[in-house]
């Protein structure tokens, strides 16, 4: 959600590397959170299923979840030895997390050949995965429990697709967290924003939902057509003469990162991650300003200074 | 860690139910307090420090040093801990267990682990017929846990068993998972006559069978992947005694006389 934005700073900007940040904050919410984790017989067919159900997973608002794939998961800490992908799934409520995960598990999993399906949050709050799925053995189906897990064995094409009973769900989950990286070349600021999506990639339990894990849509709230959201024009270069801009007369280009996690902690390292890699690599790309998105402060429960997360 | 030993002054006149020995019930009790307690019903009334010499505190471990097939509801409803019984055990020993350790370096008598709901059942020698067999009035047989048999079983192991695993280093006693509605056997020696009979639901698991019955019908061989989930789910949960690894099986699936959702699955194709 966090590319609607009014982006209110609060002061001047600090300068590094030759980069200024502005004194303002990305403006985040209370989500709720779920997890896989997706094993193939490669680690090519386990990462096409995680990315299949990720799909149309950037914004909750307009596709009911924000998806993505945390990290990629060692056959020895996968349930069936296998290679595994970890994603993560974001939504309003735990019982419209579950929805998502019916609907992608079903539609995007179960029909990738090979695959199985596994918990991937260990927590004591647990919603169903196998509904839906398993019905998909039209009585054939059969459950096997072993330790606290019960497994779904469903007659597919190609054998049996498995399916763990139950997942985890998280309501102390965060989403939209953000940065936005200003520059003079377009180029510039999508490779910088590459190698900070890459950084931020390493840090546990968060993803970054849209496409690359950047958005060069962020948007307002509001629109003169009634639609909830329309495009930022204070960070469109193309109006800078036309609109109330946020933007200098060299700069060219604005791209987003949106920063989705499990925990608090986790978005803030992700944006103390991302920060350094666009301080580090930024300069020699043009990059001549950091920002971030936010609604005033008084929607989003979690407030991220960017003063607070440089390195 | 404590260990509470009691060691056998000598063969006991009458069969002993020792369902009150284990460690949760034990727990706060003195030595005293201990030999008092009653382990057999009658006019004889035998008592703990009738039949054991009392030795330590009450902890998380139980040592019966000595045993016989009289000592009947060895670790009844064990909810945590280890309990050692050096020799046999008689009847239902682990009935109803909840979690921890039943070891039994001996044999076991009849109805070993009946409706066992969690935990390790180990038998170093042989155990009776009826393994899991739930008492009258109760649904389940075996409905969670681990038992593993290192020497022979009876007839009817596994019998109305819903959940957990039953292991068989040695022959596996006839007509195993009767009945069967979940859950798993594995006879390392293969399977005998009469396995899986009626069974609804649940996985037999060997490298031949003697006698398959007619009930049951050849799916064919193949690399199941839950073999794998149950292969990992054992090496972690048992250890050095988690079944071997095997080629894809041969699966005959029945009994179609009954729901007909189980499956035998033989190794050596």
């Amino acid at each position: 959600m966090s590319e609607l934005s009014e982006n209110v700073a609060d002061s001047g900007p600090i300068t590094r590397n030759g980069i200024a940040i502005d004194d303002t904050f990305a403006e985040a919410f209370g989500m709720s959170a779920s997890g896989v984790v997706v094993t193939a017989d490669s680690p090519k067919w386990a990462r096409q299923a995680a990315i299949t159900m990720s799909g149309f997973g950037t914004s909750v608002i307009g596709c009911g979840a924000e998806c993505g794939i945390d990290h990629e998961v060692a056959p020895e800490a996968t349930p069936d030895g296998r290679p595994g992908v970890r994603v993560l799934v974001f939504g309003f409520a735990p019982e419209l997390v579950a929805e998502q995960l019916k609907n992608r598990v079903g539609q995007c999993v179960l029909t990738s050949p090979g695959s199985a399906c596994f918990n991937g949050l260990d927590s004591a709050r647990r919603i169903s995965l196998s509904a839906g799925p398993r019905f998909f053995g039209d009585g054939w189906q059969t459950a096997r429990k072993l330790g606290e897990s019960r497994y779904w064995r469903v007659p597919v094409m190609d054998g049996e697709f498995v399916i763990e009973d139950k997942a985890g769900v998280s309501t102390d989950a965060v989403g939209g967290g953000n940065i936005l990286v200003i520059g003079r070349d377009r180029v510039g600021v999508l490779e910088t924003c590459e190698l900070a999506v890459a950084a931020i990639a390493n840090v546990p339990n968060v993803i970054t939902p849209f496409p690359g894990g950047i958005v060069r849509s962020g948007s307002k709230v509001g629109s003169k057509y009634g639609a909830p959201a329309s495009t930022n024009d204070a960070f469109c270069p193309t109006l800078r003469g036309a609109v109330n801009s946020n933007l200098s007369a060299d700069d060219k280009c604005v791209l987003e990162i949106v920063i989705d996690g499990l925990t608090a902690e986790a978005v803030g390292n992700a944006m103390r991650a991302g920060i350094k890699a666009v301080l580090d690599v930024g300069p020699q790309r043009n990059v001549t300003r950091m920002s971030a998105g936010n609604y005033g402060g008084n929607l989003g429960q979690h407030h991220y200074h960017l003063k607070d997360y440089l390195p | 860690m404590s260990a509470l030993k009691l060691k056998l002054r000598s063969a006991p006149p009458v069969r002993l139910d020792l369902s009150r020995l284990v460690p949760g019930r034990l727990a706060g009790l003195s030595s005293a307090e201990i030999e008092k307690l009653v382990v057999s019903g009658g006019p004889q009334g035998l008592t703990v420090g009738d039949c054991f010499e009392v030795s330590g505190a009450p902890g998380e471990d139980l040592i019966f040093e000595g045993g016989s097939d009289r000592f009947d509801y060895v670790g009844a409803e064990h909810a945590g801990g280890k309990i050692i019984v050096e020799g046999d055990v008689g009847a239902y020993a682990g009935r109803r267990m909840k979690a921890g350790h039943l070891e039994i370096n001996g044999d076991a008598g009849v109805c070993l682990a009946s409706n066992l709901r969690g935990g390790i059942v180990s038998v170093g020698g042989s155990a009776g017929e009826h393994i899991g067999l739930p008492r009258p009035g109760e649904k389940d047989g075996m409905a969670g846990g681990a038992v593993i048999v290192h020497g022979d079983t009876g007839d009817y192991p596994g019998e109305r068993m819903r959940r957990g695993t039953l292991i068989v280093k040695g022959r596996l006693g006839k007509l195993a998972g009767a009945r069967m509605m979940g859950g798993t056997i594995w006879a390392e020696q293969g399977l005998s006559a009469g396995a899986g009979i009626q069974m609804r639901r649940g996985t037999l698991i060997g490298p031949r069978i003697d006698e398959p019955l007619a009930t049951f019908v050849d799916c064919g061989t193949h690399d199941l992947l839950i073999l794998k989930i149950m292969a990992v789910h054992w090496r972690n949960t048992l250890g050095d005694v988690a079944p071997p690894a095997f080629s894809p099986p041969r699966r005959l699936m029945g009994d179609m006389a009954s729901l007909g959702k189980g499956e035998i699955l033989l190794t050596e194709g």
